[in-house]
Order: C-alpha cells, then structure tokens, then sequence
C-alpha cells in the first residue's frame, strides 16, 4: 500500500478513535497485561508514533499484532481514546499493506473460517448433540453455539471439555421448555478474523449468519461466547445495519427468567467457584452483574471474587488465536494463581478459548510448584445446569 | 416613584444601611466579609459547619511562600468574628431567597449545636469528659475526636457542638456528662434547629469544594491499599497540629516513609470520570508537600508522577525550579497506576517513560485527588435560582468580563464554587465580588445602577 494511503487511512482512524485527544499520560502503559510481562511493549508509544505521522512504522511493526485488545486501557483512559479500535483499524491498514500475524495452531481456526465463507458449503457440525436434547431449524429462540464443535476437534487434546458449555445451554433452555434454534448452517462468528484485520472475511461470514439467523424466524438470539456475543451486538451492525434481531448474552437471558419466576435454582451446588470475566463480555459489553447475580441464587454454592474482576478483570493472554507466546503463558499463569488463591475449586468462564488457554498453561513445565495453579477451569453454565 | 425608592442621601449613608448575606466561611467568604464590614456595610456570614475557615484551615503551608496556613488565616477567622459589622451564623444554612436585588428576604436553617454560644467559653472541659469517640472528620478517620467537640483547635468561634448523631444522650437518652460537667449551663439537649429570616440587598456565593474520592478509580489503590493517601489526608499527617503530630507515618505500620510516589491529576483532566478539568492547584501542592516532606527529614525521597507541569502563577514554576535543586524532587511524566506489595504494603508504582514500562516500590503513595463542586451545589442553585455550568460549578454571568456575576443581578460568586482557584485568587475574587455587591448597596437596587448606565448611555449616543 502506498505511503499516502496508510497516512490517509491513519488519519481518519486518529479521528474516528479519539486518539487525536491524547495527552500521553501513560496510563494505558501502567494498565497494560502485555506491558506487564514485557516491559518494551508501551501503548503510549504507539500512540505517540501515530499522532507524529509515522504511519508505515506503526502498521508495519510487531507491537499491533501484540496487543490483545482486551480494552483494559480504554476503560481507563481519562480521554476516552477507543484504543482497540485503534489497534484494529492498524492491523486493516497494515493486512492491505501485506503485513499478516502469525496465527497459532497454524492458523487452522483461521483457514477453517475461510472455508466457511463459501455459500453452498455442508457442515457436519451437530454430532455433539445428545440424545434427548431437543433444537430445531425455525424457533422464537435461536442458540448461537459459536466455534466449539470446531475448537472440540482441534483443541480436544488441551480441553476433553469444550462442548460442555453448550451441551448445558441446550438443557437448561430445554428445562425453561425452550427449543432452540440450533442448525448446520451457523458459520464462525468472524470474531477472530474482525479482530485481525481481515474484514474482508469477516463481512462475508456475517453477511451469510444473517442471512441464516433471519431465515429461521428467529426473535431472540442467544449467545455463550462472549467473542460470538461481541460481534453479534457491536460489529454485525456495521455490515448490516438493518440487523436488528436482539442479541442477548445467555447470562442476561437467565437472570430475566429467573426474575420472571421460570428459571428455578433448587439443587445444591455445595462448593466454592470463582469467575473469569472475558475481556469481551465485561470490558467491550459490560455484562459483569448478571453473571454473578445467577451464581448467587445457586443453593449451597459460594462465590469467591480474585483480585482482579469484574470489568478490571485481567486477560486470558491470548486474542484472535493470534498471540500464543511466553508473555501469553505468563498472563495466564498470573490469571491461575489468583484464581487458585481464592481457595476456590473451580474458575467457571463463557470463553471456550479462555479455558482452553488457561488448561493449556497449566500442563507445560511450570517454574513453580504445580499446586499454586491447580485449578480445575470449567463453563460457567455447567454450574446453573447442575442447580436446576 | 414608589415608596421604597429611596431617599436622597450621600452614599455613605446608604452603606451604613447596606446589608449583605456571605454564603461560606471559607477563605473566599471570609475576605469578602471583611471588606464589605470594613467598609461599613452589615454582613451576615453562613456557615455550614460549626467553624468558619474553610479548607485553608486543613492545609499544613501555602504555596508559593510556604507560610503556615492556618497561621494566616487565623487572624482572619479572629477578625471576621470580631467584627462588629459582621454577624457570623455557624452550623447555618440557606434554604430560602426570595425578592430582588437589593431587597432580598433570606431564611436560614440554624442547625442547633445544642450549646448556648453566648455561655460556652470552650474551656473544653465537657469534651475531656465526653465518652462518645467518633473518627474526626477534620483529620478523614485519621484521628478521633468526641460527641461533644471543636472541629479543630483553631476553630471560631470557639464554641462546642454536640453530634447529635452520634451523642448518646440525644440518641438514646443516656450519660448527660456534658451537662453535669459545664459550670455555665451552656449544654442544653432540648435546644432546637430554627429558622431565621434576614432581609440583605446582595448575596455572595463562596461555599467552596469538596475533594473527589478516588476509591472508584480502583487502578490507584485508595482504600485498598492502607499507604495510599489523598492530598488532603497528607496535609494533616504533615501538619504539626495534625493527627500524627506532624509525624509522617504509614497507615499500615507506623514507620515513616523515606521514599514517597505523588500521583497527579487524579480524577482531573479526565472525561471518563467526569472532570476534564484541570483542578489548577495540585501542580502545586504536590510539589509543596514535596518540599514539606524533605524538610521533615533529609534522606526524604520525593517523585512527582505528572501528565503535564502546570506551574502557571506568579513565581510558580520558578517554585518548581527550586524543588527540584534544593530539595531533590524528581518529576516523572507519566500518570501511573498502583499496586502493591503484599509481604510489606509497600505501594509499587507502575508508569511508562518514554515507551518503557516501569515498576518501583514506594513506601507511600500521595494521590493529587481532585477538586469538584460541593454535592450541595445543586440544592443551592435552586434556592438561589442561578444557574450551574455541566460540572456543577456555579456559573458566571461572563467568565471574561463578569466573573463574579451571576445571570441573577444581586448575586455574585467568589472562590472554588465558581471554577477551579487557588487561595490568592479566591481571596481576589472575594475582595472583587464585594466590591460587586458594593455597587448594588449604593445604587440599592441593580436595576437602579442600570438604569442610570443607561441614561448616561443614551446621553451619550445623543450627543
């Protein structure tokens, strides 16, 4: 891409993000997780390198690929610099300009994505549905079960678990008498390929899930990843923006029934748990309330907070599936041992990828005793499924 | 003409007569006071708490000269209640304006303290006494004082008051030490809050600020993490009449810092909590409790985190020179985010220069926390009917030209209220918004002394 494109392009991002408004305080450093783990990682600085119109060094530099966009700065920044946006809109200028990241697992999430563009194209992804379970392909209530049929297969090794979370969300809507809308035809979200730049891809997969998200009838859509639920609520919008079907987090959904008096929470659940915000789900949404108001209702069960929660919830260490390194082991192990610290015996989460990460840092040789991470990372709706 | 119009006298004459309400003791009301009294005119001083002084009387020194705070005010605070012109209701408040520049009718709440002013000497007897400990708000928890107390020994008048929330006579009906104990009768439980009403020409607003609480902005620690302080909470632990002696002391155990991290522009300039304004002191203050704290000991180690040095007043910035050569201050240009250390509640300070992130242990923290309208402002605007700007700041009529006024003639502001100040700017601003209330006494009405401007105007153009 040309000099002058990517300065045009940077220009208008500074605009559209606010960063022109930037004082340099450094406070997005001092927050920063990567920062943290490695010290030459500097928010501030990319910033400052942009607002002095050095556009090809910062498209064209590591440091954007590295930020997790888990948006702990923005929350914090006293100019309300909309920082991820920032990094994304970087990683499109610098995808144009023939700069790509390094996805891990080999990018198969990635090329499996790609392959999903195709219109005509035949899933087998419902094999995880167990008998008795009851979905159908037109319904008031549509259940966005996201990758992990896939991230099943792939990431099996890591995490035998990664099915149950959406095995729970087809029972306990079963309970409420609900069937849910669960079909072949749902593509990737395009969360990960939005977060890396590749809109192009992106557009297409959203562009086919409305397509298939209308054709159902559907009312409601109900979301358990927190990546899914982000796109479905922020970034659909911006390819359609006549897609105005609600989109609710499977929390927010439950915590209505239960007000409403449907969803009945009567078996003992006699353990102590503790929860892992997703950056997604607490920072870019703000859902951090209706999560911990269900745990509460669960008979029996304790609720342990970890130091950091909520929406200053620390950060999984991976984002896109782009970014698996030493730092991102580092963040993770860091999550665990606050989360081992609670003296809680399971750390519940929506994100199937944060807990595969978080599994996948506990089985490498670890510099300290295994002990001071061993905590089993289980779906969150596990939990309420055992409670009905 | 009607028959309130009044009748040709000198213009002393009508200062003799002139009557004006000060709503704040602090030191914006305290000036203003002063010289509308000394002028000749009646004033009567509100006053929310049981003392007048204001924040200047918290403070440990003053920038730029580093004079001992209350030791300037004080003779103020002496005067203004001496004052033969001056009619200081403490423990008061403003609930209700009606009428008109020059004939506004006031009514003010007297909260009651449950002493007789005029008997109580503040011998202070009844406060050995007193059983009740309550954590002095004077010195934020830092400190105890009784049910039964003087805000703080310089107070004026130096009359006590009972706490009638936390008194257990009153709230319960037991003890009654304070009344065995006073030898003058002073103490009287039965004593109830009234309603006065005063008739005055011009009112002036100084009712000040309140510190913003930085236990939201979880990313600095306070109330966390024990060494944390705010500003204000370090003047005291600093200040000789303080709570700790002077000693500079940790929350967590006693022991004195020697190396102290002071965090700039907590909750100011910063959108996203509300308060894009620059509090226009903290600059300052930071960098004179610097100083202080080097004074209190050599081996002091003094860091000012800042996102930009703001040392814009008179011989202010050559203060900052002097900080930095005589006593070793070293001024960071990073905002920063604290953690802790938990083995021995050392503060660490996280910040970013020049692209590298940095990490340092402090033994304390001093969070420059931010200044922002008093949560009464609302009400008050309402009473007084004059507007506020969106940050709840009293608003000027024209912050260029007439800073003092307000868009209600009669009506003029001084001080913290009206915009972010510092002390000699507050104390300006007093002298000015006097000298605008002045204006009304003498022409008694606005309307009067516009009219007049008027004609002279018209002559003018006709000429």
């Amino acid at each position: 891409m040309a000099a002058d494109e990517a300065k045009q392009k940077l220009d208008g991002l500074i605009k559209k993000t606010g960063a022109f408004d930037c004082v340099e305080c450094g406070k997005c450093t001092s927050l920063c997780p990567i920062t943290k783990e490695d010290p030459n990682f500097a928010p501030r600085l990319i910033v400052v390198k942009a607002l002095e119109g050095m556009a090809e060094q910062v498209a064209g530099a590591r440091d954007i690929w590295v930020c997790l966009t888990c948006a702990r700065c923005s929350a914090k920044c006293p100019y309300k610099v909309n920082y991820t946006e920032f990094i994304r809109g970087m990683r499109e200028t610098a995808r144009k300009g023939g700069v790509a990241p390094a996805c891990s697992e080999g990018g198969l999430m990635n090329s499996l994505a790609g392959l999903m563009t195709k219109p005509d194209l035949g899933q087998n992804r419902l094999g995880w549905l167990e008998e008795g379970m009851k979905v159908a392909e037109k319904g008031q209530y549509l259940l966005f079960t996201g990758c992990t049929p896939y991230l099943n297969v792939i990431f099996g090794e890591k995490d035998d678990r990664v099915l149950e979370g959406t095995k729970a969300a087809v029972r306990i809507l079963n309970k409420l008498g609900i069937t849910p809308v669960v079909s072949a035809d749902e593509r990737c979200c395009g969360h990960d390929q939005y977060w890396a730049g590749d809109r192009e891809t992106f557009e297409k997969l959203a562009r086919l899930n409305i397509e298939w998200i209308k054709s159902t009838g559907a009312k409601t859509v109900l979301a358990t990843c927190p990546e899914c639920f982000r796109a479905l609520t922020k970034d659909y919008q911006k390819v359609d923006p006549d897609f105005d079907i609600e989109v609710l987090h499977i929390s927010e959904f439950l915590c209505d029934q239960l007000e409403d008096g449907k969803l009945k929470l009567t078996k003992e659940v006699p353990e102590t748990v503790t929860y892992h915000d997703g950056c997604r789900l607490a920072r870019h949404i703000g859902v951090v309330d209706e999560p911990r108001m269900l745990l509460e209702k669960v008979p029996g069960l304790k609720m342990a907070e970890m130091e950091s929660a909520g929406d200053e919830s620390a950060c999984c260490g991976v984002s896109a599936l782009m970014n698996c390194d030493n730092t991102s082991k580092s963040i993770q192990l860091r999550r665990l041992k606050e989360a081992k610290a609670t003296g809680a015996s399971r750390m519940l989460a929506f994100c199937p990828k944060c807990r595969i990460h978080f599994k996948c840092a506990r089985t490498g040789n670890l510099p300290f005793p295994k002990e001071e991470v061993d905590i089993d990372v289980v779906d969150f709706l596990t939990v309420l499924d055992r409670a009905i | 003409m009607s028959t309130e119009e009044v009748k040709p006298k000198g213009p002393g004459a009508a200062v003799a007569e002139g009557r004006v309400l000060v709503i704040g003791g602090g030191v914006a009301g305290i000036q203003a006071s002063l010289d509308l009294a000394d002028a000749g005119a009646q004033v009567y001083l509100v006053e929310k708490s049981p003392s007048i002084g204001g924040w200047m009387a918290f403070l440990d020194k003053t920038f730029p000269t580093n004079d001992c705070s209350i030791c300037i005010l004080a003779p103020k605070m002496a005067d203004c209640f001496g004052h033969p012109n001056i009619n200081v209701l403490t423990s008061s408040k403003v609930i209700g304006v009606k009428g008109e520049a020059g004939k506004f009718t006031v009514t003010i709440l007297r909260k009651s303290r449950f002493i007789d002013e005029e008997k109580c000497t503040g011998c202070l007897e009844c406060v050995e006494k007193c059983p009740t400990k309550v954590p002095n708000e004077f010195e934020f928890g830092l400190g105890i004082r009784k049910a039964i107390y003087i805000p703080f020994m310089q107070a004026v008048p130096r009359v006590v008051s009972i706490d009638r929330e936390h008194c257990i006579k009153l709230t319960k009906d037991k003890c009654g030490v304070c009344e065995k104990t006073c030898k003058r009768g002073a103490v009287d439980y039965e004593m109830k809050d009234q309603e006065a009403e005063i008739k005055v020409q011009a009112i002036i607003v100084a009712i000040g600020f309140e510190p913003w609480d930085p236990t939201t902005s979880r990313e600095y620690g306070y109330g966390r993490y024990p060494n944390v302080y705010t500003a204000i909470e370090f003047e005291r632990i600093i200040n000789a009449s303080g709570p700790t002696g002077g000693h500079i002391q940790r929350r967590s155990d006693g022991q004195r810092p020697r190396k102290i991290a002071y965090i700039q522009c907590v909750g100011s300039r910063n959108p996203a909590v509300g308060h894009p304004y620059c509090c226009s002191v903290c600059c300052m203050h930071s960098t004179k409790e610097a100083m202080l704290a080097r004074e209190h000991h050599d081996d002091m180690e003094s860091t000012i985190f800042y996102k930009d040095m703001r040392t814009f007043g008179k011989g202010f910035n050559e203060y900052m020179e002097r900080a930095k050569r005589d006593y070793g201050v070293r001024y960071v240009n990073s905002d920063a985010t604290v953690e802790e250390n938990k083995d021995n509640h050392n503060p660490i300070v996280v910040y970013d220069v020049a692209g590298k992130s940095e990490r340092e242990e402090f033994d304390m923290v001093v969070l420059a926390n931010t200044l922002i309208p008093r949560a009464s402002s609302q009400e008050l605007a309402q009473v007084l009917g004059i507007p506020l700007t969106e940050f709840s700041f009293f608003k000027s009529k024209d912050r260029i030209l007439h800073p003092t006024d307000t868009s209600r003639d009669g009506i003029f502001l001084a001080g913290y209220c009206a915009g972010p100040a510092d002390i000699p700017e507050c104390v300006a601003q007093g002298s000015a918004a006097a000298s605008r209330a002045m204006d009304i006494i003498t022409h008694h009405s606005a309307k009067g002394a516009h009219a007049a401007k008027e004609t002279h105007a018209t002559k003018e153009a006709s000429a």
